[in-house]
């Protein structure tokens, strides 16, 4: 038991600021992967000469594995854009950038579910497209789409453990340092694995009850 | 701009070194193949125990899928390679020491597990009752049902999901670079070490996977879909 005060508890602050950069990654990359998404999402349904470029852009997204998105990003995109300039910028962008193609599949499943009398609807009362798209459209397919969301933004959390790659100081970073300095892997990795673990754990029962109480409570759509 | 832009595009270096990246590429395949295997096989157990008549089992078979449906594939890896050894070892009082190879096919397989044993237990919760029933009635026993009756069922009903697990599992391969197997990955930063320049090589890296993983979704939902329609025919 001792080693278990000794690698972990008295290393808490270590593992805490790990968790904070963790959070931090991630709710970042989930936030910039809703607007990228949606954006996508759009210019996919309703810019038609756009279309082609845009599949391929969200395919490419889809089809390509997050560490070597990770690294891409990080080693290239600098050279090829200028930006991003630090490895924290990279860890959350390409995060983003690979639930972004994910998220944009699920809102065009959503918005394609929507009925279209809706829409007819709230044309003959004199609403213009924007109008319809926000008031009508969006909410309803926001929320039907919600579980999809939620399951997205645990992939994130899961995904967020290879930003260590690029030495970003997220929890999997501070936990292998501490293994480096003592050479004692038992106790902190499973420390580690239990803490990731149950965090998404918390995230996705959090986010299912948060669905669940939207869903309820403005209960259309409840397919 | 012009100058890095025309270097990222220029496969060349990719191309000169490509003996080396179609062997790791085929070792992406190998670690896939063998922990499909392990996810498959523990997967249907763990799905089996959440279907037991005993509460014991079915809380059992719960935590299996709790705890490997919300690991991080890289913690499993790294946990499985460091730590899974050591706490054999203790048991069994030596030394043990995993390869990479060995501990990546356990750790991916064990996360997959998870995700397998809640598609086997959906196919199962499916099958009508009566088809168990008829079953019994003919006399065969609990083993030839589960058999020849439930599961042949239960693979079918799975397919469109399991495709998508597959996918998924493909694409987590890339992680067991970190451990040292020498995946196309690996490969990638070793030569991108040597060479220092990044650019063709992850490009290269992402258009490869990029174009096999598009392509076998593509192919393996065009069958999935054919062989269901044929025996549902």
């Amino acid at each position: 038991m001792g080693n278990w005060k000794h690698l972990v508890w008295d290393q808490r602050e270590v593992l805490l600021s790990g968790i904070a950069v963790t959070a931090q990654v991630c709710a970042i990359a989930f936030a910039v992967a809703v607007v990228v998404g949606l954006l996508l999402c759009l210019l996919r349904m309703y810019a038609r000469p756009l279309r082609p470029i845009v599949i391929v852009v969200i395919e490419f997204f889809r089809a390509t594995p997050i560490l070597v998105q990770l690294l891409w990003v990080a080693y290239v995109w600098p050279a090829l854009f200028g930006w991003p300039n630090t490895f924290f910028a990279a860890a959350w962008l390409a995060l983003a950038v690979q639930s972004s193609g994910y998220l944009a599949e699920t809102f065009r499943g959503a918005i394609e579910a929507i009925p279209k009398g809706q829409r007819e609807a709230a044309y003959s009362a004199g609403m213009s497209p924007v109008q319809v798209f926000w008031r009508i459209v969006l909410p309803q397919a926001a929320l039907s789409a919600s579980p999809s969301i939620v399951n997205q933004f645990t992939v994130i959390v899961k995904s967020s453990t290879l930003v260590s790659v690029i030495t970003v100081p997220d929890l999997m970073y501070q936990s292998q340092k501490i293994v480096n300095i003592w050479y004692e892997p038992i106790e902190i990795l499973t420390a580690t694995a239990a803490l990731y673990i149950v965090l998404v754990f918390a995230v996705s029962a959090a986010g299912k009850h948060v669905s669940d109480v939207l869903r309820r409570r403005y209960a259309i759509t409840a397919a | 701009m012009s100058e890095s832009l025309h270097q990222a595009f220029d496969l060349g270096l990719f191309w000169e070194y490509r003996k080396v990246l179609i062997a790791g590429l085929a070792v992406n395949f190998y670690v896939f193949a063998a922990a499909a295997v392990v996810a498959l096989g523990i997967g249907l157990g763990a799905a089996l125990l959440r279907v037991n008549r005993l509460p014991v089992f079915r809380w059992l078979g719960t935590l299996h899928v709790e705890i490997f449906r919300n690991a991080p594939e890289y913690i499993m890896v790294v946990w499985v390679h460091f730590v899974l050894p050591l706490l054999l070892g203790y048991l069994i009082r030596t030394r043990l020491e995993f390869n990479p190879f060995v501990s990546s096919v356990i750790g991916l397989g064990l996360v997959y597990s998870g995700y397998f044993a809640e598609t086997f237990r959906a196919g199962i919760e499916n099958i009508p009752i009566a088809h168990i029933e008829a079953g019994r009635s003919l006399g065969m026993s609990e083993r030839a049902i589960f058999w020849r009756i439930v599961l042949p069922q239960v693979v079918r009903r799975m397919l469109p999901e399991s495709v998508n697990q597959f996918i998924s599992l493909f694409k987590a391969t890339t992680i067991v670079s970190l451990i040292a197997v020498p995946d196309l990955m690996y490969d990638v930063t070793m030569i991108t070490q040597q060479e220092m320049r990044p650019l063709p090589l992850y490009t290269g890296a992402a258009l490869t996977y990029f174009v096999v993983i598009l392509a076998a979704s593509s192919v393996l939902r065009a069958l999935s879909e054919r062989w269901r329609a044929k025996i549902y025919a």
